[in-house]
């Protein structure tokens, strides 16, 4: 349909479902996207996100629908069953809700870090072809950011020929405002579209890490429901958000702990927002004290707050691919029953203004 | 026609795009998802010079209504939007502007009311303004929301009723689509034509009265020629849909119909859902099934005719409302659809579905099956659509009512904080010879023995202050407390259900009213242990607010800390809405860049200096006043303990915090509590306390030999950078004077206890 050739489906939308964490760009990603349709691609197009989505880290969804110029677009709902489907951030290949509706015609992009050869496990669903790109490491390089990249990524395996198209929508949206920014961002773009490589059959088949895929989250089913909820909304389980797992918004670093230089002041614990430290009775040069006895590690979002307030350097920052098993992990001290299983994911969203948030990191915030 | 040009645009974008166009005088307004974007929209274009229309960031929406309603009076064309909570708070306002006969438009960007607190799309604010006395439109495309702006506006002046343009949040609010709009303003404007004024309010000679005190028997007449106004409104309509057509190409009527003419079953819906549902009907008509949907574009005046006659064919009609009017058997629109067939001699039959609450998505299957139930004769005349169950089908709820709570206790995560647990010993509070308070021990590695009243796992953005904060002064309180969050990030990100973050007594209420309504807590609590109806011993009652709360919740604070109920107001500042995702709040530092205070040609960030809460709550004469930041924990913990000695046994404390947002502050959250200091040092946030009326700084920056000019510390933050331009430097000498001046201020009241 239109100016390029995207396959023609039985429902007349050809559908695009970004996922994402809030922060990477996908709302802008899918702006793009859908503008280049309807002003270049000869289509008419929607996009939107889901709602309720871009506090830092938060996972976040991207849909856009594509149709023939003069084909109405009345459908509101989100994309279930996504033609392509496009993964921003490899922690989210851990969440089975990702993969969602995903079918045998389904096209996947991931952004992976460290490139194919990382692959391990298996894609939980039958895909038609899966391609990689290597987006963090190529945006980092071109001082854009992973949605250029991913954008790149999205017009190759959409069958766009050349970026001319690509490179204008780039320039209507950031020229203007951004002109120092438009050169990298065009240079993330044609890297992107470049450097997109489809994974092998077979490594397709290895893609996931042993640890596996949620695959039980399912986000219509509720345990709670009218017959069983306590009335009025009230929640009687305090101190259940402890059964998250927020390790998926943390942006690649982690606070180590080097016990032997630790003189247990608690600066640490007075800077966390996020109540990883874990302070119990314990003994210090001789004196009975609060000691810091290790890390949760499972609701530590990386900020790495901990890390500037230590004054003797017993919390460094550290790469997290590099320490898998993290020395002094510790879940919560006060539980007096564990989870029966921590569920990744990322802060609780909200909507917040894309005014603000997208000047912000086009001049350069943090991704 | 005129020439129109093609915008790729959401609800909220073209909403703002035709305020634009039509050049109005003035905009009052208050952040409320999901329409906070048409504020932010024009807010762009005003920084840019695209417009001039003069904006008012009010402190609620009551207000926001209040400024506009004024405005109106005095002759401007004026300009609203809102949502939900913010709709019903300024509610009261709607009947007298109609009343008194001052057009003028609001968008009305429809979302859930709360509570529990939801953000998402149906329809149970719009139907609150059913009986306001305004026309409302209803649009369920961007297209209709762009041409019912402009038609709004005219139609408002031709009937001299403020009119609303509603449309779904977040489906149409946020999605965007391809849409027309006219090249030129100069089409818009004199489409809608110049503003008569009836009685000029502001012509000095020929002074006039608006607002009379007025009863029987005239108050009816009053009415009457408002019920007028409104035939007007129904008359003249189809007028305006005509103009517009001849201007525009697109055809309007108040009923919109698909394939309605054969139907036998038709279903009726309101918004974005009814397009979603024409691609069922496609699909149905596909199979050979004679269906049709049915929308209108006026919700009042209600056209029961032109309703009756495209449904007059059917066998089945199917009302689904994305609202309840609770115990009505239905939602106001099939109640009034219920009507409008009785009234026309219909005999088609009517069910009526209450659908999609809280914004739960409606797919093309789900038209579907609505059909089906309609044809249905075994499905029942009313019904829930789409609710579940729950996955334990043991303990069944009856009627609505459950007399156990679910037995979880032995599930629970954390064993209870009983006053054992947390009452250690490691802060102590006591009154020493000069009638103040002295606190003893509070180190920060004692007190990290108190376990902490909040659980991990919250979904605070990584480097958040708030959890510091909100923990900083926990620890310091032994007693148990008991929490009241005011609504702001604070709360959403602690308590999104199924989960919560709170291993104490917690309650959520609207920040219009947080502090008395733990007002009313602390007083049964202290009312009930009087009688031995719950145990003796004290519990502190803590409010918990952003700076955002105490702007449209001061008035509830003033007026708790007036009354001196024993309690503690505990203020995080984070300087802006960050819930709603950063528009400037009163505690915002002038000249900062916020989404509703952009920076540009013609506009530098936020106009005016930051609230200066603590005095405010000081003039109170409540007996404790203090101010305390994470980068100095020990006074932090200090002044913890010390409002809640006074919050036990005297009266109302109020302490207030400097909370980091990396996200909308833009820096880096590892290095928040250098910028705290800095902010510290730089005597924005001065630390010192008022207590029993005598102020005290704890810590003065110029004789520790600290203090650094306010420009070092809006260097550190994204939202000040700009500030650093040659262009600013009268803002940043102007803030640094105001920054000094109220140092001095507070320096002179330390030196002298008069004072």
């Amino acid at each position: 349909m239109g100016k390029i050739s995207l396959p023609e489906t039985a429902s007349g939308y050809f559908e695009i479902r970004l996922e994402s964490i809030g922060g990477l760009g996908a709302n802008l990603c899918g702006k793009m996207l859908g503008e280049l349709g309807m002003k270049y691609l000869d289509l008419n197009s929607t996009s939107f996100s889901s709602y309720g989505s871009e506090k830092t880290g938060t996972p976040v969804k991207g849909f856009i629908r594509y149709c023939k110029k003069d084909k109405e677009i009345r459908i509101h709902s989100p994309i279930i069953q996504p033609d392509l489907l496009v993964v921003f951030h490899q922690a989210l290949l851990w969440d089975g809700g990702a993969w969602e509706g995903c079918h045998e015609n389904t096209q996947v992009i991931i952004s992976l870090e460290g490139g194919q050869e990382k692959f391990e496990g298996k894609i939980p669903v039958r895909v038609k072809n899966c391609y990689v790109v290597n987006a963090q490491k190529i945006a980092m390089e071109t001082h854009s950011r992973i949605n250029m990249v991913m954008l790149g990524a999205v017009a190759k395996v959409m069958g766009l020929t050349d970026l001319e198209d690509v490179n204008k929508i780039c320039a209507d949206t950031l020229g203007k405002k951004y002109p120092d920014a438009l050169k990298g961002n065009l240079e993330g773009i044609r890297r992107g579209y470049e450097e997109l490589r489809l994974a092998e059959a077979n490594t397709a088949d290895r893609m996931m890490r042993e640890e596996g895929i949620n695959q039980d989250r399912k986000p219509s089913k509720r345990e709670w429901g009218y017959a069983n909820a306590p009335i009025g909304g009230i929640n009687p389980r305090y101190g259940s958000t402890v059964t998250a797992d927020l390790s998926p918004s943390r942006q690649g670093y982690i606070p180590l702990f080097i016990k032997e230089r630790c003189i247990n002041c608690g600066l640490c614990d007075s800077t966390c927002p996020d109540m990883v430290f874990q302070f119990a009775k314990g003994e210090y040069k001789g004196r009975e004290m609060m000691v810091n006895k290790g890390l949760d590690y499972y609701h530590c979002k990386g900020c790495l707050r901990c890390v500037d307030v230590c004054p003797v350097n017993a919390l460094v920052q550290g790469l997290e691919a590099e320490h898998p098993d993290k020395e002094y992990f510790l879940p919560n001290q006060d539980l007096v029953r564990m989870p029966d299983n921590y569920v990744k994911t990322g802060p609780d969203g909200y909507i917040t203004s894309e005014s603000y948030l997208t000047e912000k990191r086009m001049e350069g915030g943090e991704v | 026609m005129e020439k129109q040009i093609t915008e790729y645009a959401s609800g909220n974008e073209i909403a703002a795009i035709a305020i634009r166009q039509i050049g109005y005088d003035l905009m009052g307004y208050y952040p409320i998802t999901p329409s906070t974007q048409i504020a932010e929209n024009l807010d762009i274009m005003r920084a840019n010079g695209e417009t001039d229309l003069m904006m008012i960031a009010a402190e609620g929406e009551h207000s926001a209504a209040g400024i506009c309603y004024g405005a109106a009076v005095g002759g401007g064309r004026v300009i609203n939007a809102t949502s939900a909570n913010g709709l019903l708070y300024a509610i009261e306002q709607f009947p007298v502007q109609s009343g008194t006969r001052y057009p003028m438009v609001m968008n009305v960007v429809c979302r859930t009311v709360s509570g529990p607190l939801s953000i998402k799309g149906d329809h149970s604010d719009i139907m609150f303004m059913l009986n306001a006395g305004w026309p409302i439109l209803f649009a369920h495309s961007v297209q209709e929301v762009y041409d019912f702006n402009l038609m709004a506006l005219k139609l408002a002046e031709g009937v001299r009723l403020p009119v609303v343009v509603a449309y779904d949040g977040f489906f149409t609010s946020h999605q965007k689509r391809r849409c027309m709009r006219f090249e030129q303003d100069q089409t818009v404007r004199e489409f809608i034509g110049p503003k008569a004024e009836v009685y000029p309010f502001l012509d000095l000679e020929h002074p006039i009265t608006v607002g009379s005190y007025m009863n029987e028997p005239d108050l009816i007449n009053n009415r009457y020629q408002l019920h007028l106004a409104m035939k007007r409104a129904d008359r003249i309509l189809p007028e305006i849909f005509k103009e517009f057509e001849e201007l525009s190409g697109r055809r309007y009527q108040k009923v919109e119909g698909y394939r309605c003419e054969d139907a036998e079953t038709i279903l009726f819906l309101l918004g974005s859902s009814y397009d979603t549902a024409l691609e069922a009907i496609d699909q149905l008509r596909g199979k050979g099934k004679k269906v049709g949907a049915v929308t209108i574009h006026t919700l009042r005046p209600f056209p029961d005719k032109e309703i009756a006659s495209f449904c007059k064919n059917a066998d089945n009609l199917l009302v689904a409302d994305r609202q309840d009017s609770y115990g009505a058997g239905g939602g106001n629109l099939s109640l009034e659809v219920r009507a409008a067939m009785q009234k026309s001699g219909s005999k088609v039959n009517i069910k009526s579905l209450v659908y999609g609450l809280g914004g739960k998505d409606f797919f093309v299957e789900d038209a579907v099956r609505m059909i089906e139930w309609a044809e249905n004769p075994d499905m029942p005349e009313f019904e829930y659509y789409g609710v579940t169950m729950g996955e334990d089908e043991g303990e069944q709820l009856t009627e609505g009512l459950t007399g156990v709570m679910p037995a979880i206790e032995n599930d629970s995560f954390f064993a209870p904080l009983t006053r054992e647990r947390t009452q250690i010993g490691a802060t102590q509070t006591k009154k020493a010879e000069n009638g103040k308070v002295e606190v003893s021990g509070g180190s920060i590695n004692a007190t990290a023995a108190i376990p902490k009243r909040l659980a991990p796992g919250h979904g605070a953005c990584p480097g958040c202050g708030i959890p510091v904060n909100v923990n900083l002064l926990l620890r310091a309180i032994e007693e148990p407390v008991v929490l009241l969050f005011q609504t702001g990030c604070g709360m959403i990100v602690t308590t999104a259900y199924p989960r919560t973050s709170f291993k104490v007594p917690f309650l959520h209420n609207l920040f219009q009213n947080g502090a008395a309504t733990l007002s009313g807590i602390a007083e049964i609590c202290y009312r009930k242990q009087k009688k031995g109806e719950i145990p003796p011993g004290d519990i502190i009652f803590i409010m918990v607010s952003g700076d955002g709360g105490m702007d449209i919740g001061m008035g509830s604070a003033l007026g708790t800390a007036l009354r001196g109920h024993r309690l503690i107001l505990f203020e995080y500042d984070n300087g802006g809405y960050m819930n709603t995702g950063y528009q400037l709040s009163y505690s915002t530092p002038k000249g900062a860049r916020s989404a509703t205070s952009h920076v540009g040609k013609e506009q530098y960030g936020k106009t005016f200096f930051h609230k200066d809460m603590p005095q405010i709550m000081a003039a109170t004469g409540i007996p404790y006043v203090a101010t305390a930041v994470e980068s100095n924990p020990i006074d932090f913990i200090k002044k913890a303990a010390k409002a809640a000695f006074y919050a036990k046994t005297t009266g109302t404390a109020y302490l207030k915090a400097l909370s980091a947002c990396p996200l909308n502050w833009n820096d880096k959250p590892a290095t928040e509590r250098r910028v705290i200091e800095a902010a510290v040092n730089c005597c924005y946030f001065p630390l010192y306390e008022v207590e029993q009326g005598k102020t005290v700084l704890n810590y003065d920056p110029e004789a520790s030999g600290k203090k650094i000019p306010v420009t070092d510390w809006l260097s550190m933050m994204g939202r000040t950078k700009h500030l650093q331009k040659e262009a600013y430097a009268e803002i940043v000498k102007e803030m640094q004077e105001e920054i000094d001046r109220r140092y001095a201020c507070l320096k002179a009241k330390a030196e002298n206890p008069i004072l």
